[in-house]
């Protein structure tokens, strides 16, 4: 009994350790006042984390938009109210969905790729011939990762959104019948920029957040063999979707709890 | 023991988790020389170069560069010591997103403000020193093990610094660049006047270049000579390294039974 005990606070203790340092591996990254000859840097960084995520965005949201209007046609005819649907439609992807599943994406897409990447680097000892150079792998590699997640993930939920949308308008619309109107004017007047497309966004910086810190402390603190690679491409897929999901909760309870 | 160097080895001790890599280790690298760094497969080679290049810190003692201590100095004072130091790390490290002419170019574009012309040219000549001036446009995944080496070894020399550290040069080499990167690590060193440290299986290539050899053994220095009086030498630990014998105070084989007992179907 007391070996659990010990055994408990052992692994409380390790994990508090690990989330300190990657806490400072993030500050030492960020905080630098940034050069002219990085932009280009973060100019390539967000080609590989953000245009190259773009397609399978772009796929995932028009089905999920599809879906969208098929389940709310179905469900709003029954009452009759089949115009509502593009209202539907937009608040479900612009408050929850597009957040969510583009974060989820993202962290499949992107985070595995950075962590792999990060880590082989550690392992082929090109971050410790960095560090012979004299150039800091936290600055030079870490950084403009980790800016690159920052600005990408907001701009592809802002995508996904739109995409979804048209989704919606295909089925709902352009194979159901809905007058396109009432699609869109219905939506128009639902969707508050503040309360719900400017909400949605917020979500999406805290997930970008939470995934390229997650990815990128995965990567640098790996174990640098195939192995603790491969573990830690795993770890940060499972984490980051953890985290994702579970601040997504507290985000809605915290943005939209308040009129229940 | 240790005494002007320009690299100081004074009382260091370093573990891994309980296991000792070195216990009170003390050696010194002249300045201007090669040393060879020898010694049995994970006695701590390559962790020696780390503490040498401040990656690592020591848990006791002191390692003193250009009679520094480098635990006592900080950022932005190693990084300017290391600026006078290049290394060949034992995997090559080549940067995989760069092209071998980008690799050798880039410490020169971040410690030197060299023209275009004149940054072309110095790649160019370090990569012709190695042989793969023509490899230039390759990438780093397009190259043998051994070029890759050769390239990373184009790299380290590019800033010519004051000290080189080459953690096995010559592992994956065939006869000919072998004795080509032979004659360059000698050339570098007595052109330039370089303080060469050189880790090496290779005995005899080793010996054959080097000034002054340490042989690294069971966490400490077990010799160091030079490379002829090691070879006359009548220590049996040292004697057994340089001519490589699987038998003798060393353990070549991990504990076992004897090997008739073990082998089946041979008993009486
Ligand atoms: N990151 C690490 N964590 C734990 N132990 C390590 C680590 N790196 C090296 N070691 C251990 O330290 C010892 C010395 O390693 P080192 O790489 O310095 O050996 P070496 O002399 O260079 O060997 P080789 O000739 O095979 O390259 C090894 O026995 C190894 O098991
Ligand atoms: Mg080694």
């Amino acid at each position: 009994m007391i070996n659990l005990i010990a055994d408990l606070g052992a692994g409380l203790l390790t994990r508090l350790v690990q989330i300190g340092q990657a806490l400072l591996m993030l500050l030492q990254a960020i905080f630098v006042q940034p050069k002219a000859s990085s932009l280009p840097r973060l100019m390539q960084q967000l080609f590989v984390v953000g245009v190259q995520s773009l397609i399978i965005m772009l796929v995932s949201a028009l089905f999920i938009g599809m879906v969208l209007g098929l389940q709310g046609y179905t469900l709003l005819s029954a009452y009759g109210s089949e115009q509502a649907v593009g209202q539907m439609v937009a608040l479900t992807l612009v408050r929850e969905l597009s957040p969510v599943v583009a974060a989820l994406l993202f962290a499949g897409r992107a985070g595995s790729a950075l962590t792999a990447e990060i880590g082989l680097m550690k392992a082929t000892e090109q971050l410790a011939s960095l560090e012979m150079f004299g150039i800091d792998p936290l600055h030079r590699i870490v950084a403009p990762r980790f800016w690159a997640g920052m600005i990408s993930l907001p701009l592809l939920v802002a995508i996904f959104s739109l995409v979804g949308i048209y989704g919606g308008h295909l089925v709902a619309v352009d194979w159901l019948g809905v007058y396109s109107g009432s699609y869109w004017g219905n939506m128009q007047q639902a969707v508050d920029f503040n309360e719900d497309v400017l909400n949605g966004m917020i979500k999406a910086l805290v997930f970008a957040f939470l995934i390229s810190w997650i990815a990128l402390y995965q990567g640098y603190s790996c174990v640098p063999t195939s192995q603790g690679i491969s573990a830690a491409t795993t770890r940060t897929v499972v984490y980051s979707s953890l985290a994702i999901l579970g601040f997504d909760f507290i985000l809605t309870a915290l943005m939209f709890g308040g009129a229940v | 023991m240790a005494t002007n160097g320009i690299i100081n080895i004074r009382n260091v001790s370093f573990y891994r988790g309980d296991r000792v890599i070195f216990e009170n280790l003390n050696c010194a690298i002249a300045a201007g020389k090669i040393t060879a760094i020898m010694g049995p497969s994970g006695t701590g080679k390559t962790t020696l170069l780390r503490l040498i290049g401040g990656q690592l810190q020591p848990h006791k003692g002191q390692v003193l560069l250009f009679d520094q201590d480098i635990a006592r100095l900080n950022r932005k004072q190693l990084n300017h010591l290391r600026a006078r130091m290049g290394v060949l790390f034992q995997s090559g490290a080549l940067f995989t997103d760069l092209s071998v002419f980008e690799n050798v170019a880039f410490p020169l574009r971040e410690h030197m403000n060299l023209s275009a012309d004149e940054l072309y040219n110095r790649v160019l000549l370090k990569l012709e020193a190695v042989g793969l001036r023509g490899a230039r446009d390759l990438m780093p995944s397009q190259l043998s093990g051994g070029m890759a080496r050769r390239v990373a070894l184009a790299r380290a020399v590019a800033m010519e610094p004051e000290i080189i550290l080459y953690d096995e040069p010559f592992a994956g080499q065939d006869p000919i660049a072998m004795a080509v990167l032979q004659r360059l690590i000698k050339g570098l060193n007595s052109q330039m006047q370089l303080t060469s440290v050189l880790v090496s299986h290779d005995i005899a290539e080793a010996c054959a270049i080097a000034d002054q050899v340490i042989l690294l053994g069971e966490g400490r220095v077990l010799a160091q000579d030079s490379p002829a009086a090691l070879q006359a030498s009548a220590d049996p630990a040292v004697k057994q390294f340089i001519h490589g014998e699987a038998d003798g105070v060393i353990p070549f084989h991990f504990p076992a039974l004897p090997l008739q007992e073990e082998l089946r179907g041979q008993s009486k």
